[in-house]
């Protein structure tokens, strides 16, 4: 296990510095935007405009996680499939799918890091300004977005680790359609009651991969 | 593993269909709504109804097919082309035997909206109560806003996000006095500065008794009112109206629609059949005779014309609303503000 862990962070540690970096950037200057707006308007500009309109003044996050999902996963399985570097992974003395679960696990961890940095950092600034209500309704809100990232991470590597075009068109589609549930609605909180649901169906899109590993396995290619 | 994946993956494709289907059906096959816009008069004692209609363009007429041109329209529906009228020269000294100035009919007409969508949405549980007597013409929003615990009210000051003890101590001790129980079940007010003036909040307790709480001269005013025998309120929701005639309306468990008298606290039962905010629509354009009163339901709209003094049913009639979406997934919905699937 510490030995693909290794293989995958020398492949991406590049592209995870920079997605840490960026997403911490990015939750960091909408703060900045939000402690602006007290310095100029004053705490109570704030409450009141969140608690009078449907807005929680993060929103320049929304597509920040799912980019970062798309990216990881398209920096760690295109050069495996373009060098044809899985194939040889594949033949190590370790479990096919397994070995496919510990890579996809790496991304989903690397990510997990890095969106739990941003909210570290989001709560730490939004509790001194903002009242449990208001601070847990921002960070509710944006969890959909965040969560949009790990789909997007395993869709994209479905995507990526499937052999032939035609299917790899199919399956694109199909990531398409099921990362729009997770931008259906700009209403704060709109998908507490959802969550847990969705965060169980992301998880269970990593078995779509073991389908296209399988037919890489059976030699399917272009 | 390999067959769960492959389990899995019909599955997605299944749900992707149902919900993909219906949309794009509902997307290129949409027709505008044919609910036209009507209003009652109380002049000519029925409904007129102003909407297109196909190949004549827009018609306005009566529930018998009557066609009325848009002076008579103005002159039939004095109340709501008041402006209108005013322009032509046209508003007369007396509407139905009441004497009536423009300003007067300004002053009571009103209009009241609210969706399930309104109801059917996650909110954030802090009120801000303005001062209701501050002897300034504007209202302001206050520095600090409140919540209803388990064990009292709590004001907490925005500026530094921190909890004002001695107030929230003062209007708590007001409220028990008048034996309210927390938590507060529901609550209802309308917090902005862009009104003529503040009635505060309607709370339901958690015993299902109606408060009234406002903030005068930076004291609680608190009062219990008085509900009808076996009235089990359900929501609530204040009026603010310019005549101040009324301070709220009501409806109960079982979707019975009240109207609560302002001062008086008078709770009167009006002739509107039934209002489930949760599931319907309602919309009311009241005047000093009369309220037109339409609650629009998945299935039809409903007009009812009330008299606005006791808020009896004066008439109604009901149309069939097309069905605009086929069965299948739906992830959104205009009854509510969630994102879940439904089926």
């Amino acid at each position: 296990m510490n030995a693909i862990f290794y293989k995958e962070w020398i492949k991406t540690r590049g592209y995870l510095l920079l997605a840490f970096v960026t997403t911490l950037g990015f939750a960091g200057y909408a703060m900045l935007r939000l402690n602006r707006v007290v310095g100029l308007k004053g705490a109570e500009h704030l409450w009141e405009v969140m608690l009078a309109r449907d807005t929680v003044f993060v929103e320049m996050l929304e597509y920040i996680p799912l980019l970062a999902g798309v990216l990881l996963a398209l920096v760690q399985f295109v050069p495996e499939m373009h060098r044809k570097c899985l194939k040889l992974t594949l033949h190590l003395p370790y479990p096919q799918l397994r070995m496919v679960n510990l890579m996809l696990c790496f991304g989903l961890l690397s990510l997990l890091l890095c969106f739990v940095a941003n909210y570290i950092l989001m709560f730490s600034y939004l509790q001194a300004v903002l009242a449990t209500e208001l601070y847990a309704r921002v960070l509710l809100t944006a969890l959909p977005w965040y969560l949009a990232g790990f789909a997007a991470y395993l869709l994209i590597s479905w995507v990526c680790i499937e052999p032939t075009w035609k299917w790899r068109v199919l399956n694109l589609l199909i990531s398409v359609l099921l990362l729009r549930i997770f931008f259906l609605s700009p209403a704060p909180e709109a998908y507490n009651a959802f969550l847990p649901w969705l965060a169980l169906y992301t998880l269970l899109t990593a078995s779509l991969s073991w389908l296209s590993i399988a037919r890489f396995k059976a030699g399917i290619q272009d | 593993m390999i067959r769960f994946s492959k389990l899995f993956f019909c599955l997605t494709i299944v749900l992707i269909l149902l919900w993909q289907l219906p949309w794009c059906y509902a997307f290129f096959a949409a027709k505008p709504s044919k609910i036209p816009f009507t209003l009652y008069s109380g002049i000519s004692g029925d409904f007129i109804s102003m909407g297109q209609v196909e190949g004549k363009g827009m018609q306005r007429r009566n529930q018998s097919g009557q066609v009325y041109t848009q002076e008579q329209t103005d002159s039939l529906l004095p109340f709501f082309y008041v402006r209108q009228l005013v322009s032509d020269e046209r508003f007369p000294d007396t509407i139905m035997g009441v004497a009536v100035t423009p300003r007067k009919v300004q002053q009571t007409n009103f209009s009241f909206r609210v969706n399930a969508s309104d109801i059917n949405a996650a909110k954030v549980p802090l009120y801000p109560l303005m001062e209701s007597l501050s002897g300034r013409v504007d209202l302001i929003m206050p520095e600090d806003v409140f919540r209803i615990t388990a064990n009292g009210i709590e004001f907490v000051r925005m500026k530094s996000n921190s909890v004002d003890e001695g107030k929230s101590r003062q209007f708590t001790d007001a409220l028990i006095k008048k034996d309210f129980r927390f938590p507060a079940r529901r609550l209802a007010g309308n917090p902005t500065a862009r009104k003529d003036y503040d009635e505060g909040y309607l709370i339901l307790d958690d015993e299902g008794k109606l408060f009234h709480l406002k903030q005068v001269k930076s004291r609680p005013y608190v009062r219990a009112i008085a509900l009808p025998e076996r009235l089990n309120i359900n929501y609530l929701f204040i009026t603010e109206f310019s005549d101040r005639k009324t301070l709220g309306f009501l409806t109960d468990t079982q979707n019975c629609f009240y109207v609560l008298n302002n001062k008086s606290y008078e709770v009167i039962k009006t002739g509107v059949a039934s209002y489930n905010p949760e599931t319907d629509g309602i919309t009311i354009f009241g005047n000093l005779i009369d309220w037109t009163v339409c609650v629009r339901t998945d299935e039809a709209a409903t007009y009812y014309a009330l008299a606005a003094n006791d808020y009896s049913l004066i008439n109604s009639f009901s149309l069939k609303e097309e069905a605009s979406t086929i069965r299948g997934l739906h992830f959104t919905s205009s009854d509510d503000k969630f994102v879940k699937p439904r089926f």
